[in-house]
């Protein structure tokens, strides 16, 4: 089917005067009997390499002649730095999508991790709509973003869809940094949904396209049961078949492109009487779209990977000049008192005078959020005494205080000295914002009342914002934050 | 926030995913999830990906799975 015959019908400004008129309004005839195909992938994360299978299978579907869509539920971006580093960023996903033929679009908590500016630019060039009926978003700003759309098949069937975001409860805001959405206004997307149920009269198909995870799509389908089925994503969840809940379809695809989602819908008599969602493996299919393969391999061959992005005076070498920088790094760019970073987590022994984005992520490869925990000094030394329990000897790199952990001949821990950095004890009786790798947050076994919270990035990007700020290098020259009394087995490299 | 593995209630900082809370859960438990011997599913039984996101209040079931051998 193409575009052409496609009809969006965007319902964001005049949507309660549309819902009264609707309501009076006597449904369009519908053929006797359609059957639509919905394709849908959510939680891609930068993982364009299956996207020429997806072309074809969805191509193959098209020449068919029938009514086929291509729905995306979100969270396209961050998750494969060779995309992600793209200037601009996740420039490659708008293209493939664009090529795609994407139809419809609800954008996901990661959608906003390039910031505002950035989503407004992939919205104003995407040749598709992004619905959203939990974001408000001010004139100019993510200008194509409505809450919901009706798709018309040239049969005359009528396809009303309308999205929604996660929110989490402590603060109202999506999983995102709190800086990346300011000026945007949200609303709990449960309450919000509810204001949509009048879409069901005037149209044949009436769909929600989500971003609210399984669990939140379960309560969704519960309290909304003139929905015929919910397209979702978030919660990375591999639905295969799709769960029918309180007779509405919940479908979601797994994650990083694995699988493509196919949702099948059949209507008579002007309402859906039968419906199925199944998963097509992706590692299975072998047919690819030439073009689109020959677009991805051009991005990834990212020439940005190769960018220098910092010059040093000299070669930065040793887990303490690494790890103090990595830690700086964590610290200066999210405002944290304190930051730490284990030594199993630093890559690499060396980065030379001229640092590129590829030595970062080799430095730090693993895609760690960080996450930010408030603590008072003495579980500060309960962090420190798990680590050095773990091989006798440092094991945190740190920025913001500097520690000697006192050991008795038979490595049993003394004492732990927590040093400001003007070089007096640390205060007692005050809390700090410490800052860890989600590795450390997760599988360090240490004492904190607060449980902390993600902050929305990566250590690696803290890395990355952190060099091209153009810090004084040259405090990292013999530079040493964390010892041992006596010295211990560590060679330091 | 808290996340309930196999019915043992595990308090993780917020905007954890999968593999954060299945650390925090157990090392073997996720050494194992790690080599594949083991995998990870909701709690109406569907597979979730290790870097899968997380609510408050989440149920997640780690299980051994048994593959099927290719016939030889």
């Amino acid at each position: 089917m193409s575009r052409a015959q496609r009809q969006a019908i965007g319902l964001s400004l005049l949507l309660p005067l549309l819902l009264a008129g609707l309501a009076c309004a006597s449904l369009p005839p519908a053929p006797a009997d359609t059957r639509i195909i919905i394709f849908h992938f959510n939680d891609v994360h930068g993982k364009i390499d299956n996207f020429a299978k997806v072309a074809s299978i969805v191509e193959r579907e098209r020449r068919g002649g029938g009514d086929v869509y291509l729905f995306c539920a979100g969270d396209n971006f961050t998750g494969n730095p060779v995309i992600d580093q793209y200037q601009p960023p996740g420039e490659p996903m708008l293209v493939l999508l664009n090529r795609l033929g994407l139809d419809v679009m609800t954008p996901g908590n990661h959608e906003f991790d390039f910031g505002l500016d950035n989503l407004t630019r992939f919205t104003a060039q995407a040749r598709f709509p992004m619905l959203s009926a939990n974001i408000r978003a001010p004139r100019g700003v993510l200008p194509k973003l409505q809450p919901s759309l009706v798709l018309k098949t040239k049969d005359g069937v009528r396809i009303a869809v309308f999205g929604l975001i996660q929110t989490e409860a402590e603060s109202g805001l999506p999983s995102t940094h709190p800086d990346r959405v300011r000026g945007l206004r949200f609303s709990e997307p449960l309450q919000e949904a509810m204001k949509f149920r009048k879409l069901r009269k005037g149209n044949h198909v009436f769909l929600a396209l989500t971003h609210l995870g399984f669990d939140i799509d379960r309560v969704l389908a519960e309290r909304m049961p003139q929905l015929d089925a919910i397209i979702g994503g978030h919660s990375h969840t591999r639905i295969d078949p799709a769960e029918m809940v309180n007779g509405v379809l919940i479908a979601q695809a797994g994650s990083d492109n694995r699988f493509l989602g196919r949702v099948e819908l059949r209507i008579r008599g002007g309402r859906v009487v039968e419906k199925k969602g199944t998963l097509i493996d992706l590692k299975e299919w072998r047919e690819e779209d030439p073009e689109i393969k020959a677009m991805i391999a051009r991005f990834n061959q990212n020439p940005a990977f190769e960018r220098v992005i910092a010059e040093t005076p000299f070669a930065l070498e040793g887990k303490d000049a690494l790890g103090s920088l990595m830690t700086d790094a964590m610290r200066t760019i999210h405002g944290l008192d304190v930051a730490f970073q284990n030594e199993g987590g630093i890559r690499l022994r060396r980065l030379d005078e001229k640092i590129t984005l590829k030595d970062v992520y080799t430095l730090d490869p693993f895609g760690n959020q960080v996450v930010e925990i408030a603590m008072t000094a003495e579980e500060i030394r309960g962090l420190i005494r798990d680590s050095f329990g773990k091989g006798n000897e440092i094991d945190l790199q740190v920025s913001g205080l500097s520690y000697t952990v006192r050991t008795e001949s038979d490595l049993r821990i003394k004492e732990i000295d927590l040093r400001a950095p003007d070089g007096r004890p640390l205060p007692e009786g005050r809390t700090y914002k410490v800052g860890v790798s989600s590795y450390v947050a997760s599988s360090y076994n240490f004492p904190h009342r607060d449980p902390g919270r993600a902050l929305g990035s990566t250590t690696a990007e803290a890395l990355i914002r952190f060099l091209e700020s153009r810090p004084d290098f040259s405090i990292y020259r013999g530079i040493q934050r964390a010892f041992q009394d006596p010295p211990g087995r560590n060679d330091r490299y | 926030m808290n996340i309930k593995v196999n019915g043992k209630i595990i308090e993780i900082f917020s905007g954890a995913r999968v593999a954060d809370v299945l650390r925090k859960y157990s090392t073997i438990t996720w050494t194992q999830v790690q080599k594949g011997s083991k995998m990870v599913f909701d709690g109406c039984g569907h597979e979730v990906a290790l870097d899968g996101e997380l609510s408050e209040g989440a149920a997640l079931v780690v299980k051994r799975v048994l593959r099927k051998e290719p016939r030889p």
